[in-house]
């Protein structure tokens, strides 16, 4: 699936743990959402779509599985003081993130992006029907959504034993602030490794991107 | 410079990765790797000197984001990039013999407009700045590498061209499947780079040197320029938890070797490759000569950022007339009020329609037209990805146009006079494109085909003047009305068939202008280009939108042999069945129909959104007699009306509303056409609507916009990332009473503000309503709007206040 070969094969554990950070990974990935999975963002309650509007999701999401072009990046870090440091940057652990991973010592660093010609599609699709607008930009959220699952299964294979994952926390949540997507995003070299960048308002472009810190707990020592 | 090492005639060598080399040497994530030439200088010359000492006659400083938008070190910008250069240099000399430094230029890390919000201008000024200070520092050359984006790419070659006379290499990284982050291929790449005149052009980083093989070989195909190859050493793999580049220096010079056999002469290695890479890759190609390579200079390209068009010698392309004002009163109103979404859907609509390459021109009276077609150019190119035709007659507006266009256009036009020559010839031979050459010059048209040919051979010579190339050239041998001339189209036809057959050019036609003055126009259009097509036009400037042009182009295409298997042909009508051979009598009484039912089912497909049977429904209701009031009113309004409610009360949801709404909203158009005569005047409105400064997320807003003009409102959509200054001064001019300003981020609610302010402030009785996904009542009454919208629907029922329907319908 993924275009690197992850540590060792599959097999968990054989990454430095207590290095200050792990080589970053990144890559690209088939992807493909469900009627079912698009229909969680098209406002039509716990229903799926019929006739008229079915015909118009599926093709409209045949469209769209032509254009992107998912690519994944993440690395470990570790966290001290509070933050993630490294070559002068520093990302702060602050607000509602701080008791989403207390307890973690490390943490992942991950953005995922459907690229820009989706965008390019929003646009193209908008300017014609509001209705196409709609449906479309419910299936890139699903898209991005199925991606950064999947990516998220793939950072779970190199976890060592005993460790796991909280869930993903992105800049901007909580209070949290939105201003961390700079050095998240620097961090991960993400405009180089997956085409992921800001703009003056932060932004991400392309539109269909997520970035994230994902906290690792260890069994043996969290609840 | 040192001129010997730039010598294409033999293989040229470059250096091997430096980002990668710098990370052995502890580089951290995050670390400005450029910080080094300032706080370690001796590791970085080390990393120089052994790529030298492996057989480098060229080296990259490290500059490789020493711009502006991305670099944000400590030392300043200057310093940073005068001591890599100094650093490059110093292991230049104490390597001896012919080594050049290159200043090293990468992207600048933000997404350019319109995938992004950073402004060409920005990003050409950041490499401007940069390049200024590699060439003052003694850089012998400026390379452009790992690019992903052609349009960054344009600005940073512009940048190289006008702020330094060294030679310009540049390469681009390809993804996996062999294209730009941004989608274009090797091809659109290569026209672009051809069209700037850079020295050499390639690819670097991206894929290993096995799978950059089919790319070079179509790149070699594509450019008759040096071919510069500077692969990965494979991909990346982890191993124990580290980085590692498989391919080895022996498997990666084999590698190489190939690429060079399938044309390449300017070698070198990126990220994981090390001087060893670079000492094998000397000794696998000792004594190589440089393939020699025949490409096709013949053939005549032109690009968007991301796709190539070939216009043909031996078969045609479609140019959609449709954007340009001359005669068109709704186009004309739209650019003069700056309704973005007008233009966007003629080009959405022709491209969808079939057009190959679409004519923008934005020629108004009192219009300021640089400034225009700059704004036109660009925002069409957001929305479609078929290269444009920049028609202008005006030179400033011409050359801003296409130095802001992304890729290589076409450009309409120059004339056999001296003064356009001497103005346009330069900006193609500057900027790329292919140009259309109107056979007139300063004593008129001539009368005959021979005539013509004449100026068509001056303006081909001047060319070569300007390093242009016959097929840079498109002749238009000018479409004269044959009810002015009556030997007119057997002179174009002649014409045509001389420039094919004896200059070897291709060619264009404005088709339509041939019955201009005869009824039936469109009837005479598409013969004439069936005939013009016959006598081997090249490009006809046509409304793809009209049936009989298009067919006449399929049918063409199909009997000549150029649409292979009629694949073409059978794809477009397979679903044919003829027109009903008896017309319906105008008098209603043939009607089977009753108003009652035809009204019924109209209604029904205005709520289960079927487009093409509502309006179908509404033209038979008009045709059966129905008064076109009387659709309105007991078809499409009580279908909105019942859709609407449904959604209020939780019954009907967002999508199924706005696919009745789009269905009401071609039912309307039936109805509108129906009564020419109730014109303009009627229609309620009209709505300014924007998304606000720094946000580009318009969804919303374009759904608002869909919604409102489908339920009769006429609304004139700014587009996204407006400044505040040009909502105020929309509504001011179109003395609109309703301003709908969206905004997604809280980042971008701060503009939203100041826009609220300097509407209230300058246009007293304009009222305001703000949307978005961060937006609450609240907060719309804190930043001083009017209304609140929490959704489209809102926003109809909000207009329906302001705009009490006058017509009664």
């Amino acid at each position: 699936m993924e275009s690197y070969s992850t540590c060792c094969g599959t097999e968990a554990g054989c990454h430095p743990i207590h290095a200050e950070t792990t080589t970053p990974r990144r890559g690209t990935m088939p992807l493909s959402v469900s009627v079912a999975e698009i229909s969680r963002y098209l406002r039509i309650g716990r229903r799926l779509p019929e006739q008229e509007l079915l015909e118009r999701v599926e093709r409209l999401n045949k469209m769209a599985s032509a254009v992107i072009r998912p690519s994944y990046t993440w690395r470990r870090f570790r966290i001290s003081d509070n933050a993630i440091t490294s070559g002068g940057i520093r990302l702060d652990i602050c607000g509602t993130l701080t008791r989403h991973i207390a307890g973690c010592k490390d943490a992942y660093l991950v953005c995922g992006t459907i690229g820009t010609g989706f965008d390019a599609l929003q646009r193209r699709v908008s300017t014609l029907s509001g209705a196409d607008a709609f449906v479309m930009q419910a299936i890139g959220a699903a898209m991005i959504e199925h991606l950064m699952d999947a990516t998220e299964e793939l950072i779970r294979r190199e976890l060592a034993d005993g460790e796991d994952l909280v869930s993903r926390y992105s800049p901007g949540y909580g209070s949290f602030p939105l201003a961390a997507q700079r050095e998240l995003l620097e961090l991960l070299d993400a405009p180089r490794s997956v085409g992921v960048s800001l703009t003056d308002t932060l932004l991400m472009v392309p539109s269909k991107s997520v970035s994230a810190i994902i906290g690792i707990t260890n069994g043996r020592e969290s609840t | 410079m040192n001129e010997h090492t730039l010598c294409f005639d033999k293989i040229l060598f470059l250096d091997g990765g430096m980002g990668t080399q710098l990370q052995d040497k502890g580089l951290l994530p995050g670390e400005i790797p450029e910080t080094w030439n300032i706080t370690r200088p001796k590791d970085v010359r080390a990393i120089h000197e052994a790529y030298f000492a492996a057989g480098a006659d060229v080296v990259y400083a490290n500059t490789f984001g020493a711009n502006r938008a991305k670099y944000h070190g400590d030392a300043p910008l200057e310093e940073t990039i005068a001591a890599g250069i100094s650093i490059a240099k110093e292991a230049a000399k104490n390597a001896g013999g012919h080594r050049s430094v290159a200043l090293d230029v990468g992207p600048t890390g933000r997404l350019l407009k319109p995938a992004g919000d950073f402004e060409f201008d920005a990003a050409y000024d950041a490499f401007a700045e940069q390049i200024r200070l590699g060439a003052a520092s003694g850089a012998d050359l400026v390379v452009i590498e790992t690019m992903g984006d052609t349009y960054e790419l344009k600005a940073a070659v512009l940048a190289a061209k006008e702020n330094s006379a060294l030679p310009v290499f540049a390469t681009v990284a390809l993804g996996d499947d062999g294209k730009l982050l941004t989608g274009a291929s090797v091809e659109c790449v290569a026209a672009i780079l051809e069209g700037l005149r850079v020295d050499a052009i390639g690819l670097n980083c991206g894929l290993g040197p096995d799978r950059m093989l089919p790319f070079v070989k179509r790149l070699a195909a594509a450019t008759s320029l040096p071919i510069i190859v500077k692969p990965n050493a494979g991909m990346p793999k982890v191993i124990d938890g580290h980085t590692v580049f498989t391919v080895g220096p022996e498997e990666f010079a084999r590698d190489v070797c190939a690429l060079v056999e399938s044309g390449a002469s300017i070698v070198g290695g990126c990220c994981g490759t090390t001087p060893g890479h670079i000492a094998a890759l000397k000794d696998a190609l000792a004594g190589r000569d440089v393939q020699r390579r025949t490409t096709d200079a013949t053939t005549t390209v032109v690009a968007s950022g991301s796709r190539t068009v070939e216009i043909p010698l031996d078969d045609s392309i479609v140019i959609g007339e449709r954007i340009n004002p001359t005669g068109k009163k709704k186009l004309k109103a739209a650019l003069t009020e700056g309704d973005v979404a007008y233009v966007l859907r003629e080009a959405v609509s022709q491209s969808d329609a079939g057009a190959h390459v679409l004519d923008v021109n934005v020629g108004v009276p009192g219009l300021d037209e640089p400034a225009v077609l700059d704004a036109t150019v660009q925002a069409v190119q957001s929305v479609t990805d078929l290269p444009l035709q920049i028609d202008t007659s005006d030179a400033k507006a011409l050359e801003r146009a296409l130095r802001h266009y992304n890729g290589k256009a076409l450009i309409n036009s120059v004339n056999g006079k001296k003064e356009s020559m001497d103005a346009v010839l330069p900006l193609v031979a500057k900027y790329g494109g292919v140009v259309v050459a109107l056979t007139l010059d300063e004593s008129g048209i001539p009368p005959t085909a021979e005539g013509r040919i004449a100026i068509a051979r001056r303006i081909l010579n001047r060319g070569a003047e300007y390093g242009l190339h016959p097929s840079d050239f498109i002749i238009d041998v000018l479409c004269l009305a044959i009810s002015a001339e009556a030997e007119s189209a057997n002179t174009i036809l002649k014409a045509l068939r001389i420039v094919h057959d004896e200059l070897g050019c291709r060619t264009c036609l404005g088709v339509s202008n041939i019955s201009f003055g005869l009824p039936a126009r469109p009837l005479l259009n598409a013969s004439f280009y069936t005939m013009a097509l016959a006598n081997g036009l090249s490009a006809g400037i046509i409304n793809p939108l009209s049936t009989d042009m298009m067919t006449a182009y399929r049918a063409f295409r199909a009997l000549t042999g150029k649409d292979h298997s009629c694949e073409g042909w059978i794809e477009k009508y397979k679903d044919f069945t003829p027109a009903s051979p008896t017309i319906r009598a105008v008098s209603g009484a043939a009607s089977t129909t009753s108003p009652q039912q035809s009204g019924s089912i109209l209604y029904e497909a205005i709520r289960h959104g079927l487009k093409s049977d509502a309006a179908a429904a509404a033209s038979e209701a008009i045709r059966g007699g129905t008064n076109p009031l009387d659709v309105i009113g007991s078809g499409i309004v009580p279908a909105l009306e019942t859709v609407g409610k449904g959604f209020e009360s939780g019954t009907v949801f967002l999508p199924q509303l706005l696919m009745a709404a789009e269905a009401a909203g071609a039912a309307f158009d039936v109805v509108r056409s129906a009564m020419p005569a109730r014109g303009e005047g009627n229609v309620r409105g009209p709505i300014i609507v924007a998304t606000v400064k720094g946000d580009i997320h318009d969804i919303g807003k374009n759904i608002c916009r869909a919604l409102l003009e489908n339920y009769g409102f006429k609304v004139i959509d700014l587009g996204r990332d407006v400044p505040p200054e040009k909502v105020v001064s929309a509504a001011r001019s179109e003395k609109a009473r309703l301003v709908g300003l969206s905004a997604l981020m809280t980042t971008t609610v701060g503009f939203m503000e100041q826009t609220v302010k300097m509407i209230h402030d300058e246009l007293p009785g304009c009222e305001v309503t703000v949307g978005g996904a961060v937006l609450t009542a609240e907060y719309a009454k804190k930043i001083g709007a009017d209304h609140y919208s929490k959704d489209a629907m809102e926003l109809v029922r909000l207009a329906e206040r302001l705009f009490p329907d006058t017509q009664g319908a």
